[in-house]
Parts: structure tokens; C-alpha cells; sequence
């Protein structure tokens, strides 16, 4: 197993212990991640890179309750995922954790801005605040007069611009992003790159990425690099963003 | 609760063709039951009609035992008031007295057991068919009173024709002296039930009651209602207003048991129809609320990424459900109603059919009735809702990375 390092604050906002997830396919048994232990602070922009079939997408998905661990734990905000129940779960992950992914899988049926206001309409939040952050976040990411349109009449650009939105409208305390400029052309992605870094800037949100894009490894606070499921190297290049 | 309803209802229209087809399969399969409810209340109005008007009547008055033993002794009680009252009854159309027994009628070649009637030939026109099914000769003539109507059957088998002479034998009451009398074929009746044809024979009320030495007595007097939905009422007071002082006032459905059966099973039969095909109906809906349930798998995994409880999401489906269901009664409901429309106007003709004894002689006419658009639709929608719950369950248990396939 390889040790991880770690920024030295009071409590990290993740941390995981011994996580190790196996998939089983008939006989065959794949070590998608072996025991990695881990803390994430508050305020990183953290790259997770590797080859294909490293276990980014794996790590990815257990660290935010998306996927169980065959074996370890993820303390998220201090909380053990694995003992939560699904609704809790669902109810953690609406008020801590934001998701932006590479198809950017908005909800086809809702327009830009139904689609924003989703997860606060799941939290509950009352009409005239909703109205407000999300004129206030189609500003931010300039999408001001699209919000009326459904996906399929939006650009790819556009399409992960809502679903940026969408992840941080929320004001998560973190954002998990698939590769999110996989299916952006460069200068989209580096927008949408550069409109995240300046949100983890001033509003000190934690971002951690998967990625093959070097412009967001350039980017990043902090670069781990997984390799056949363990840590191969983690590097922390400067201090993390404070909320 | 109004995010997810929008939900559903969007997803349901966003393959319109699908949801259309859907909505327009389960929505046959509710038109059919609306108007097969629709044709099995006509059929059985059209029997029971047939079957009371062609003779015996909606309802029938007699000697508390006279049912049983037929004895010419057993006289409707007080009739002639009975008769007086009748006439005052609002939903009372007619009545007719009859006098009845058990004779002999014999042929020179031949001897035949019947069922003799004395009947008054007006009263007896507006409560049976006795005088539209003669086939040959005269109607029962009160004047005429040594003629007899006879059936055809009966008169084939007594080797007769009209004119012919026969000699009628019945036990007298009192006495049960015999008494034998001459007639002649006065008129040839034809039924067209063989019961009927072969065993019945009319002669004037009269001259009954005078070959029988009974006075002004009667055996039954025949009653038709205006509505035969008041005849078939067991709660209705006439029944036990006239069934006093020795005698019984019976419905259709006590006279003819046999008949009522026959519409309790139809019914039982048009309830395992509907669970038959709310059955094929509901597999119909599983299938379409699968197929778009895999189609949708990503959406559910990140409808439950970003947040949205099992149970929100199995609601969702649920409302899916819900909402196919009103479409599709909507649906059923326009093509239910249209269909029985359109045949109250034209009819169905199963004239000449003989089903248990009893010969369609009208066009069907199919009966609408407001629980056929409420029962029944009420049924598909909870058949829907409870079908539902199959993919909503499984989509609630969806564990969020695997139904994202590439997750995150």
C-alpha cells in the first residue's frame, strides 16, 4: 500500500482507511482498489490521475457513497459512509456533495434551470432563495437566457456549464468531478477549469477531480496518481484554498 | 411531491409513441370491459324480457301452493280484489288472470298430456306474446268458446289442423269428477320453444273456470310492471303486500331461478374477464414501465448522485404509473363510451339465438350504467398503481455507480 500524504489540519473533510474494493465477475476477481488510506482537507483542488482501469472512477465513487467498499471505511466530515443508511446517504450527499460528470447527465425533461434548482428543491429550500442563487450562479458560469432551454438545445459546453451549476448551487462542501472536461473541446475545458479554480478560490469549496487533462493536473493543489488500484504518488503542490 | 410529478409526467411523454401504444393497449382492454358490461346487461334485459313476456309475465300471484302441486283446489285467494288492486298500482303496466291445469286433449289418432290455460284474451294481450306468436287461425276469442289455441308441435303430434275436433279431459274441482268437452282447433301457435309448442293449449278464461267448476276463481294472475328494473327489485313492497292471506306474489327471479343464475354467472363470468385481462393489461404495463426503466438507468443512478431518497425515486415510478393509467382511462373511457353509443343505436342482432331455453326474439341493445366508468377504471388504476411497484421497488434498490454504469 502506498502512504499518502497529508496536508496537517484539525480534521480532514475525507479521509479513508484501508479502502479496498473488489469486483467480482463470475470467477474472476478484479482489485479495483487496494487498501488506500487517505485524508483530503478542506479548500483542495485535487487532480486524481492514472491509466485506465487504475481505480480513479472507483475511489470516486466510494469516497461520496456511491458504491460500498468490500472492505475499509470513508469518514466523510467525520461521518462513516458504511453506516449510513440509503437515505441518509441520499440526504448526505443533497447537502455535502456536489457531482459533476463527464457526460454531464443532466435530467433531459428539466430545462437549465429546473435542472439547477433539483437538489434545493430536495433540500427544501424556500422559492424566492432559489430564484436568487440561481439567477445568481447562471451569472457565474454565463448562462444567463438559456435557462429556459432543455439539454438537447444546449452545446456540450453549455451542458457541463449546468451541470456545474447544478453541483454548486447547492454550496456543497465538496464537488467530485468525472473527467469533466473529457467531452469538452480545449478552450471550453480550460474555461470550465478556470471558472472552477476561481470558485475554489473565493469561495474556498473543495474540488477533486479525475482526470487525464494535463491543463487541470497544471491546475491542481494537489496531484494523487493511482496505479492498479494503489496510491502510486501524491504530491501537494501548494496550500489549499480556506473556506 | 410537485418536482416529482413533473418529473414522471414529462418522462411518461417523452417517447410518445410508446406511452401512446401503451396507453392505447390498456385502454382497449378497458373499452372491451365497458362494453362487454355494457352488452351482458343488454343481453340478460333482452332475456329476462323475452323469457317473461313471451308468457308467464314479470311476476305472478298464486294459491301459496299452487306452484308445487298444480291442484285445481288451489285458487288465488280474494282475487277479485286483488285483481282491483292491481289496477290502482302505479308501477304495475298490466295483469292478467289465468286459470290452469293439468288435462288430457285427445285426437283421433292420437292422446297428448297438456297444460290447459283459461285466459282473458285482452288482459292476457298486454301481458304475453300469446297473441303475436299465432302462427295459424285465430287468437283466443272469448265469444268463441268452444275453440282452442294449441301449439304447433302439439298439433303435429296430435295429427290435427284448424277446424279439427278434440276432446279436452280435466279433473273438476271439488270433486275431481272428469269432465270432457268438444272443441275445435280454433288457432296454431308457435313459441318456438318446444316445451311450449308441445305442451300448452288456451282456452277463453271462462269457459275454464266452468269446465273446472271454478266459479270466478283463479289460478295466477299475470303481472307486468312498466320497468322490469321493479320487478327484479327483491325489495320492493308489492311482494309482500300480495303475499297474504294464502297467497304468493313472486318475481321473475323466483320463478325463474334458473334464469337468475344465469345472470349471477355472467356477471361472475365478466369479473374473471376483467381480472384476465387487467391481468395481460398489467403485464403490458410492467413491461413499458421496465423498458423505460432501463432505458432511464443512468438518469437513476444521478437522480440518486445528487440526492433523491430511494423512496423519491420508486414514488417517481410510481407516478409514472399512475400517470400511464389516467391516460390510458382516459383512453378506454372515449372508446368504452363511443362503442356502446354506437351500438345503442344500430343494435346487435343474435335474433333466433336459443340460449338456455330462451330465444333471443329482439335486436341487443347494450345498457350503459355509471359504475361501468367508475368500477372499472377505478380497477385498472389501482391494477396499474400495484404493478408499479415492482420497477419502483427495483429502482429505489438501484445501488447509485452500478446503474451510472461508467459512474463516476
Amino acid at each position: 500500500m502506498a502512504k499518502a500524504k497529508t496536508t496537517k489540519t484539525a480534521e480532514p473533510l475525507i479521509q479513508t482507511d484501508k479502502l479496498t474494493k473488489v469486483y467480482r465477475s463470475g470467477e474472476i476477481e478484479v482489485n479495483a482498489l487496494r487498501q488506500v488510506s487517505l485524508a483530503i482537507q478542506p479548500g483542495e483542488f485535487t487532480a486524481v490521475v492514472g491509466p485506465s482501469g487504475s481505480g480513479k472512477t472507483s475511489f470516486l465513487n466510494l469516497i461520496s457513497g456511491l458504491d460500498a467498499p468490500t472492505s475499509g471505511r470513508v469518514l466523510l466530515k467525520g461521518q462513516d459512509l458504511n453506516r449510513m443508511s440509503g437515505s441518509a446517504l441520499s440526504d448526505f450527499r443533497r447537502d455535502h456533495i456536489g457531482f459533476i460528470f463527464q457526460s454531464y447527465n443532466l435530467i433531459p425533461v428539466l430545462s437549465a434551470r429546473e435542472n439547477i434548482e433539483y437538489i434545493m428543491l430536495l433540500q427544501g429550500v424556500p422559492p424566492a432563495e432559489r430564484a436568487r442563487r440561481v439567477a445568481g450562479i447562471l451569472q457565474e458560469v454565463g448562462l444567463q437566457g438559456f435557462e429556459n432551454r432543455r439539454p438537447a438545445q444546449l452545446s456540450g459546453g453549455q451542458q457541463q456549464r449546468v451541470a456545474v451549476a447544478r453541483a454548486m448551487v447547492s454550496q456543497p462542501d465538496i464537488i467530485l468531478a468525472d473527467e469533466p472536461t473529457a467531452n469538452l473541446d480545449s478552450k471550453t475545458g480550460e474555461t470550465l477549469i478556470d471558472m472552477m479554480q476561481d470558485l475554489n478560490r473565493k469561495q474556498g469549496m473543495t474540488f477533486i477531480f479525475s482526470t487525464h487533462d494535463p491543463h487541470i493536473m497544471a491546475h491542481a493543489s494537489r496531484l494523487i496518481t493511482l496505479k492498479d488500484g494503489r496510491i502510486e504518488k501524491d504530491d501537494v503542490r501548494r496550500r489549499p484554498a480556506r473556506r | 411531491m410537485l418536482l416529482l410529478l413533473k418529473l414522471a409526467w414529462r418522462n411518461l411523454f417523452r417517447n410518445t409513441r410508446r406511452t401512446v401504444l401503451s396507453g392505447l393497449a390498456i385502454g382497449l382492454g378497458l373499452a372491451t370491459l365497458i362494453f362487454f358490461d355494457a352488452m351482458m346487461l343488454g343481453m340478460m334485459d333482452n332475456m329476462v324480457l323475452t323469457a317473461t313476456a313471451t308468457f308467464p309475465g314479470q311476476a305472478q300471484i298464486h294459491h301459496l301452493h299452487f306452484r308445487k302441486t298444480l291442484e285445481v283446489e288451489d285458487t288465488v285467494a280474494d282475487a277479485d280484489r286483488i285483481l282491483a288492486e292491481l289496477g290502482k298500482e302505479p308501477e304495475v303496466r298490466a295483469f292478467a288472470p289465468r286459470v290452469l291445469s293439468f288435462a288430457m286433449l285427445s285426437s283421433a289418432a292420437d292422446v297428448g298430456s297438456i297444460l290447459l290455460y283459461g285466459v282473458e284474451p285482452e288482459p292476457e294481450r298486454r301481458v304475453s306474446r300469446l297473441a303475436e306468436v299465432v302462427a295459424a287461425g285465430d287468437y283466443v276469442d272469448a265469444g268463441a268458446e268452444n275453440r282452442i289455441l294449441i301449439g304447433r308441435k302439439l298439433a303435429e303430434n296430435l295429427g290435427v289442423d284448424l277446424g279439427d275436433r278434440l276432446v279436452l279431459t280435466v279433473a273438476q274441482a271439488g270433486t275431481g269428477e272428469l269432465s270432457q268437452e268438444m272443441f275445435r282447433v280454433g288457432g296454431i301457435f308457435e313459441f318456438k320453444v318446444r316445451e311450449m309448442d308441445r305442451g300448452m293449449a288456451f282456452i277463453p278464461l271462462a269457459k275454464a273456470q266452468q269446465l273446472l267448476q271454478l266459479g270466478g276463481r283463479v289460478h295466477e294472475i299475470a303481472v307486468a310492471f312498466k320497468d322490469l328494473k321493479t320487478a327484479s327489485d327483491p325489495n320492493l313492497p308489492f311482494w309482500q303486500k300480495y303475499s297474504r292471506d294464502g297467497n304468493e306474489a313472486l318475481s321473475w327471479t323466483a320463478l325463474f331461478p334458473e334464469l337468475k343464475s344465469l345472470m349471477d354467472m355472467s356477471m361472475f363470468s365478466l369479473l374473471i374477464m376483467a381480472v384476465v385481462l387487467f391481468g395481460i393489461v398489467s403485464f403490458g404495463i410492467m413491461n413499458t414501465l421496465f423498458m423505460s426503466l432501463y432505458e432511464r438507468m443512468f438518469e437513476f443512478g444521478v437522480l440518486r448522485a445528487v440526492g433523491t431518497r430511494p423512496s423519491g425515486v420508486a414514488f417517481m415510478i410510481l407516478l409514472e404509473s399512475a400517470s400511464l393509467a389516467l391516460v390510458s382511462i382516459a383512453i378506454g373511457i372515449i372508446l368504452g363510451w363511443g362503442l356502446t353509443v354506437f351500438y345503442q343505436a344500430v343494435g346487435i342482432d343474435y335474433r333466433g339465438l336459443e340460449f338456455t331455453g330462451v330465444t333471443i326474439k329482439d335486436m341487443i341493445y347494450p345498457v350503459a350504467r355509471s359504475y361501468q366508468y367508475l368500477v372499472y377504471p377505478t380497477w385498472l388504476f389501482v391494477f396499474t398503481v400495484l404493478v408499479g411497484i415492482y420497477p419502483a421497488v427495483y429502482a429505489a434498490r438501484l445501488q447509485p455507480a452500478k446503474a451510472m454504469k461508467r459512474s463516476l
